[in-house]
């Protein structure tokens, strides 16, 4: 199998267009590559390859085109961006798969809603940020032990894991048409902070010590870029890698605000 | 420092309760009282189609259009002259249609539509939520000011409205005269179909995402079948409104005219009649002598 299709690749190329841009700020302007077809080959090793003869098809020299990558196997999610339009990690995008046949063409384009660093090299910091406004984490922070944790039911395991497998990768927020690119750092805390941290605070929520910090979780998707101001497109989980259910949480998260809403109503 | 929270929030509770508190309002107003209302407003102008069947005996002799006619009118009496605290009612619906447009103006402006990109149903219906706001509106405006206040757009006679010649007043608006259709009734009939059948979607399918809003509809399967259920509602609700208009748009003049007049007249007297059309303006129809219809409607 793999030797057959390694004679049949034998002098095929794919084209690669790729959405360059030359620092923050600058203006953006289209390349394409012509790129010999690998067996075995994805996104990465085509930019790999590219770095390596930075050539357009034009014949003309450039500079070897930038991307961001880690894992290499869909676990940390930095590779993420558009290919032929649509939002998915690029190590595991296969030549094979997204263009089969000899001079095939490939886009390749940042993703929209993060601040472009270089490339296809964005910078994710204000995914990061909402879930330090969840508080997405399990404060156990301290000087000294504090013994076993309370038990946890296998249930709650059961949904807690599937939430857990989100990498961060902003597939989500890309397609969210709540969640828009914001230069402004200082907009971050009250824009809209999107499904994947919605869907985190549910996680830590959902976990018995985690829980703690329940209430401040709730307090910050009650405000301003909180849960209620998801429009419910549900394009996020559609285009999430781990699918994850992000709309229940969403609506979990819509309840739970209510509740906790009118109890911390009567609390004061 | 586990949190290094810089970018947390610095909002007082407050500011974080209202911020809530409006989104909920926004989604419970659509609901109660603007929702509810819809569906009352658009089954009551239904029975213009079915009315006829409805009219349990007092019915006899008269056509479907003829019988619609009859008990529209009936029920619009009633709603005028028998529903408790109509004014606060109205009152009640014009703060919250207000605030929720306010808010769903704001709101709607706040995301972008990537249809091209994510051409998904649950997309589509994000996207036409926010188209169906804004066409709702208008719409509304235009539906109370002419039927209501008396502006003339398209209409250039005017509404002559009354609550006591419902249904002929109706006729005359969606047809652009007393006579029969013109072209600014067809421009009145679209507007009123686009309008119609804007606001039906809208709450529809307001009524699905609410549930999620409210964390009503967790599981995507409960989702899925509220999903179902709220369809049928519009589809149901499509109907009732579709069938409202199409009874309108074919409804003689003179026809509805001479009906409601016969109401009047049972309850009012014959010298009444001539001085209230004679002050509205209201043009009349001439009463064929062999026109009788069996005992009187109305109470
Ligand atoms: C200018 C007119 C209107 C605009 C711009 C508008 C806009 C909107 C928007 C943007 C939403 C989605 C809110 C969100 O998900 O964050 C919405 C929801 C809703 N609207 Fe409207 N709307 C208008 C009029 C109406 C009318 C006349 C009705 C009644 C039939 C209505 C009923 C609803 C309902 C039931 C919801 C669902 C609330 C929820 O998701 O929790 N709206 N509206
Ligand atoms: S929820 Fe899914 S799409 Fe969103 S960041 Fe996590 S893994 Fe990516
Ligand atoms: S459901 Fe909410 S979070 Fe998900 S894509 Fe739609 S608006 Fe964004
Ligand atoms: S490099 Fe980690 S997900 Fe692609």
């Amino acid at each position: 199998m793999i030797a057959s299709q390694e004679t049949a690749s034998k002098g095929q190329h794919i084209r690669i267009r790729i959405k360059r841009s030359d620092g923050p700020g600058k203006p953006s302007y289209w390349q394409a590559f012509d790129v010999p077809r690998e067996p075995g080959a994805n996104i990465i090793s085509c930019l790999q390859w590219i770095a390596a003869h930075p050539v357009t098809v034009d014949g003309e020299k450039t500079t070897p085109v930038v991307w961001d990558s880690g894992c290499l196997e869909e676990v940390c999610g930095a590779c993420t961006m558009l290919i032929n339009g649509g939002v998915r990690q690029s190590c595991s995008a296969l030549i094979s798969d997204i263009a089969p046949n000899d001079g095939d063409e490939i886009t390749l384009e940042p993703m929209s809603k993060f601040p472009v660093i270089r490339d296809l090299w964005v910078d994710r910091q204000r995914l990061f940020d909402s879930l330090k406004r969840v508080q997405a984490w399990v404060p156990i922070d301290g000087s000294y032990s504090l013994g076993a944790g309370p038990k946890e039911s296998p249930d709650k395991q059961g949904t807690r894991y599937t939430l857990s497998t989100c990498m961060s990768c902003g597939c989500c927020l890309e397609a969210c048409p709540q969640y828009n690119l914001e230069e402004d750092e200082s907009q971050w805390p009250t824009s809209f902070i999107g499904a994947a941290a919605i869907s985190q605070a549910r996680l830590f929520n959902e976990h018995e010590t985690g829980k703690q910090l329940k209430r401040e979780r709730l307090d910050a998707l009650m405000g301003p870029g909180g849960v209620s101001d998801c429009g419910n497109a549900q394009n996020c989980v559609k285009v999430c890698p781990k699918e994850i259910p992000l709309t229940e949480s969403i609506s979990a998260m819509g309840r739970a605000t209510t509740i906790h809403a009118i109890t911390s109503w009567f609390r004061r | 420092m586990a949190s290094g929270p810089d970018t947390k929030p610095t909002l007082t509770p407050a500011q974080i309760q209202r911020h809530f508190l409006l989104r909920r309002l926004h989604s419970l107003t659509g609901l109660v009282p603007i929702g509810v209302f819809l569906v009352v407003h658009l089954v009551t102008n239904s029975s213009l189609a079915w009315g006829r069947f409805a009219l349990r005996g007092k019915g006899e002799g008269l056509t479907v259009a003829e019988g619609g006619v009859k008990y529209f009118q009936h029920e619009v009496t009633f709603i005028n002259e028998s529903v408790p605290h109509l004014l606060l009612i109205e009152i009640t619906l014009w703060v919250s249609i207000a605030f929720h447009s306010i808010l769903g103006v704001v709101y709607a402006t706040s995301g972008k539509s990537n249809l091209q990109r994510y051409p998904h149903q649950d997309n589509w219906r994000y996207t036409l939520q926010r188209i169906s706001g804004y066409v709702g509106i208008l719409f509304i405006f235009y539906h109370v000011a002419t039927l209501r206040w008396g502006w003339t757009f398209l209409i250039p006679e005017g509404t002559k409205w009354s609550h006591s010649f419902s249904a002929s007043t109706l006729a005359a608006a969606m047809q652009g005269s007393t006579e029969g259709f013109t072209i600014f009734g067809v421009a009145v009939s679209v507007l009123y179909m686009v309008g119609v059948t804007a606001l039906v979607f809208h709450f529809a399918n307001g009524l699905w995402t609410a549930a999620i809003t409210w964390g009503i509809t967790i599981s995507a399967k409960a989702q899925k079948r509220w999903g179902i259920a709220c369809a049928g509602l519009g589809a149901g609700l499509m109907l009732a409104g579709w069938s409202s208009l199409i009874a309108t748009m074919t409804l003689d003049y003179d026809e509805a005219h001479l009906i409601e007049r016969q109401m009047f007249i049972e309850k009012y007297g014959e010298a009444e009649y001539e001085a209230y059309v004679e002050q509205k303006g209201i043009e009349t129809a001439d009463p064929q002598p062999e026109q009788s219809t069996g005992s009187g409607g109305g109470e």
